[in-house]
């Protein structure tokens, strides 16, 4: 399947832009009849863009394709259909109080409404590719699998001869995903081409004839027996920067330059023989469909230690911070600030004894943008600013100043929209509200240097770093290995939602990492 | 070279062409004048093209709205009302709330004062009660009404304009019903002629004027509802509640992570603005009416609910647009009954009015300052 004589489908240096944000840079790759092709990236990399480029959804800035050996330019999802590109997406676009039928009809423009043989031609598919059916069933009715299988089946319907699912596993069970991925490799041997989007790697090594991988916009890596190059595929996926030296963002800011990553481990070492600030007892999460996201999660961290959490993306990480930060409760499990049982206790608990949290999701959960720096800055705790339930503001607006200048956040005054700011100034401003809880013990930080300027990055370890050596603990979960062997004492690294292993922030350590978060036990 | 000169003295001088840059700083205030002007000339050429007098109507609207300390009082009664229920959805609006309950919330805080007022043995307290009792009445129902939508919304995640604006449905009925029945709150059948109504309310029960003279009846509605605006402004801008308020409006998910909880903000929101609109029954009731009718809400809920949704989020701009409506309803009714122009028109024209408002402040929205 390597090495194809003439391409399915050519794209020769995509470039789109999105404003300022530059989405596709460049981006060349082949897809052969009869292979499944998978797009390997993490979050905003890029995959999607690249899908809606090839779907017609969006048009490139700069680039071109061929189609089955003529120039394809679509301006519609209208053209690619036309041509012979079918494509799954994330979101499903089906009519739930309708029939699978009347649902697969509903394209249908011209014409009576042929029920009978539809539902005939959906037997004969359901037999072709393994797609079982109830061609009367309402999709209401239907799991979350099942309804993939109709927008599946949909596709299928048009005989196209590229097939393109975005992201089609993230919602899925796992003998589901076994299932679709049965499904893609009987429409592949059919000679249409399969366009897998994915972060998930046990898929590509299962399903994957050639994977190409995205990380910034960019083709950075790709391969043509991607089973046996996981591991340095899953290195080109989250590496910032390939050329990076071992230990590459050295930021501490006052000085400390000299002293490098491994004294300031060695100081927090000495710091420990502290308490034990946190406390988690087999933390489990599942979710509405009874999968478990979590699984039987436990850590125990000291005053000073830099607990750094790695995994790709999606293996349990979000839940973890969701049920630490009081966000959700767990399945089952418990957890303990000091010795206090927060399990259960909400956000608010959280907040009140000691626990920053840096979200992972600065836009949704953790800023108000339609509000000032200053309200952004305290809104945790705008008691501490009010008399008889008035809120004095001048005290808020002088505090928040202190707060701006002491973490170097760069707006417009306290009365700044907080949508005003860059991401990076947002972060440390998020940092900086988080970091200046009064009996701050325990910081769970969630991707905090996720888009942020190589300036900014630094900035965010140094705080962290300080705060590490003031005897708060730590947790850092990040998708950038890197970003934990510079920062963290000791990785702990998830699979699945479990603990694949526990080794120490060693660049040496590398490699037994990315295997771990490959899924390989240690 | 004259011409660089001229243009290198106009450009960084001061003396820009005088009356645009007064348009300019007064637009705010200037332009919805225009589009209320601009709706009532529309609405008079309708007038005339249905064969009214245009002088008549106008002169009857005049009459109706501003004709006499009578007309002037009646107006700013009802703008009382609309501005209450319109605070109330400011209010409720800084969450992020719809509501659109006001006319239930007036029905059910009516039921209310009327039933304390006459069954409640209030009317011979000391120390104003007789007043003050129904009306803490109202409000309680009003925010009883508004929290069931609240909790609704936190619970079952109904949405709340669905379940304010049924409420309003069943409050309605419950008036129908009240009136109705002996058992509750209908007056005792003397005759066959006996209106479906309750008793009037004890005269100690009644807002007092604020001159004591009938024919200019302006009750302390208008001083309590001053100060509520009033009240409500600082809460808005000046405390902790009000900026729990604009956090769970702007982003539920961070307040929540903050701290702040959403179901009680969501329920006290909802609340606070059924009790203003509970609190604007009991003003129509004790300070109007006298009485519990069917009906007699008269669609002001909806009114107050104009009011609030022009006003955009300020109480300044409830006061504003509650008088300019309880002006236009009491010149309308008039219309309709010294000019016979048709009630359909009078409707027509009020629609007129606020499409205007709404084109105007979109206009505003998007100029660049």
């Amino acid at each position: 399947m390597s090495a194809p004589s003439a391409p399915l489908l050519s794209v020769q240096g995509m470039t789109k832009r999105f404003g300022s944000l530059l989405a596709l840079s460049e981006v060349s790759l082949d897809i052969a009849p009869g292979e499944i092709h998978c797009i390997l990236g993490e979050n905003g990399a890029g995959k999607s863009t690249l899908c809606n480029l090839i779907f017609g959804v969006h048009q490139p800035d700069a680039g071109a394709m061929r189609f089955r050996g003529a120039p394809y330019q679509p301006t519609a999802p209208a053209d690619a259909l036309a041509s012979g590109i079918s494509m799954v997406h994330q979101h499903f676009s089906l009519v739930h109080d309708m029939t699978v039928v009347d649902n697969v009809l509903l394209g249908q423009t011209r014409g009576v409404l042929d029920r009978r043989g539809c539902a005939n031609r959906l037997d004969q598919l359901a037999r072709q590719y393994g797609l079982p059916l109830e061609p009367f069933a309402k999709i209401e009715d239907l799991s979350v699998g099942e309804r993939q299988r109709v927008e599946i089946v949909k596709c299928l319907m048009r005989e196209p001869h590229l097939f393109v699912l975005d992201e089609p596993t993230a919602v899925l069970l796992p003998d589901e995903i076994a299932a679709l991925l049965e499904v893609c490799r009987r429409v592949a041997e059919r000679g249409c081409g399969v366009v897998l989007v994915t972060h998930k790697l046990a898929e590509i090594k299962k399903a994957a004839d050639r994977v190409t991988v995205l990380r910034g916009g960019r083709v950075v890596a790709a391969s043509s027996s991607p089973a046996a190059e996981i591991d340095a595929l899953v290195r080109a996926m989250i590496h910032r920067d390939a050329d990076a030296p071992a230990t590459p963002f050295d930021p501490a800011p006052g000085g400390e330059t000299a002293a490098g990553p491994s004294a300031l481990r060695s100081a927090a070492t000495r710091a420990r023989g502290q308490t034990d600030v946190l406390q988690v007892d087999g933390l489990t999460v599942r979710d509405v469909h009874g999968v478990t996201r979590l699984d039987n999660f436990t850590l125990t961290l000291t005053g000073g230690e830099i607990i750094g959490i790695a995994g790709v993306e999606g293996n349990g990480q979000s839940e973890l911070a969701a049920v630490l930060s009081g966000m959700i409760a767990p399945t089952s499990g418990s957890f303990y600030v000091k010795d206090l049982d927060l399990t259960r206790a909400g956000p608010k608990a959280v907040t009140d004894a000691g626990m920053g949290v840096v979200p992972e999701d600065r836009h949704a959960v953790g800023c108000i943008a339609g509000m000032t720096v200053a309200e952004n800055m305290f809104v945790s705790r705008l008691g501490q600013f009010a008399r008889w339930g008035f809120l004095r503001r001048g005290a808020v607006n002088i505090a928040a100043l202190a707060l701006m200048k002491h973490f170097d956040v760069r707006a417009a005054g306290p009365e700044a929209a907080f949508s005003s700011l860059s991401g990076g100034n947002q972060q440390k401003a998020v940092l900086a509200r988080e970091l200046n809880l009064q009996n701050l013990t325990v910081l769970l930080a969630a991707q905090p240097t996720r888009g942020l300027d190589v300036g900014a990055v630094a900035a965010v370890y140094g705080h962290i770093r300080a705060a590490s050596e003031r005897g708060v603990g730590v947790i850092l979960i990040s998708s950038e290995l890197d970003e934990l062997l510079s920062v963290a004492h000791r990785v702990i690294v998830l699979y699945r939602g479990r603990i694949m292993g526990t080794c120490p922030a060693d660049p040496a350590q590398r490699q037994r990492i990315g295997a771990m978060m490959a899924g390989h036990a240690a | 070279m004259t011409l660089q000169t001229t243009t290198a003295r106009t450009t960084p001088g001061p003396a820009a062409p005088r009356l645009s840059t007064l348009v300019r700083r007064y637009a705010a205030i200037l332009i919805p004048v225009a589009a209320v002007l601009a709706a009532g000339l529309i609405g008079l050429c309708l007038v005339g093209l249905m064969g009214v007098p245009i002088r008549a109507a106008l002169d009857a609207f005049i009459g109706g709205a501003v004709g006499s300390p009578y007309a002037i009082a009646a107006s700013i009664n009802r703008s009382v009302v609309f501005a209450l229920v319109g605070i109330g959805f400011v209010l409720a609006n800084r969450a992020n709330l719809t509501n659109v309950g006001g006319e239930g919330q007036i029905a059910v805080g009516g039921i209310a004062a009327t039933a304390v007022a006459l069954y409640g043995g209030v009317a011979h307290l000391p120390l104003g009660l007789p007043i003050v009792l129904p009306m803490l009445a109202a409000v309680a129902a009003g925010a009883m009404w508004g929290a069931l939508a609240g909790i609704f919304k936190v619970k079952a995640g109904t949405n709340e304009v669905i379940s304010t604006l049924l409420l309003s449905f069943i409050a309605i009925w419950l008036v129908y019903w009240s009136v109705q029945s002996e058992a509750l709150l209908r007056r005792p059948r003397t005759t066959s002629a006996t209106l479906p109504e309750s008793l009037e309310i004890p005269e100690s029960t009644q807002l007092p004027l604020l001159t004591g003279d009938f024919s200019f009846p302006l009750h302390i509605g208008l001083p309590i509802a001053v100060m509520i605006a009033v009240v409500a402004a600082i809460v808005l801008e000046k405390t902790i509640f009000g900026t729990g308020l604009r956090a769970v409006g702007l982003n539920p998910v961070a307040a929540t992570r903050a701290g702040i909880s959403y179901g009680r903000t969501v329920i006290a929101a909802l609340a606070l603005a059924g009790a203003l609109g509970g609190l604007a029954g009991a003003f129509m009731i004790q300070g109007e009416q006298y009485l519990l009718k069917d009906g007699f809400s008269s669609g002001y809920g909806f009114d107050g609910l104009v009011a609030g949704l022009l006003a955009r989020g300020s109480v300044g701009g409830v006061i504003a647009a509650s008088l300019l409506f309880g002006f236009l309803r009491s010149g309308g009714i008039n219309m309709e009954m010294v000019a016979a122009v048709p009630t359909a028109l009078v409707m027509v024209i009020q629609g007129l009015i606020v499409i205007m408002l709404a084109a105007a402040s979109f206009w505003l929205d998007r100029r660049p300052p």
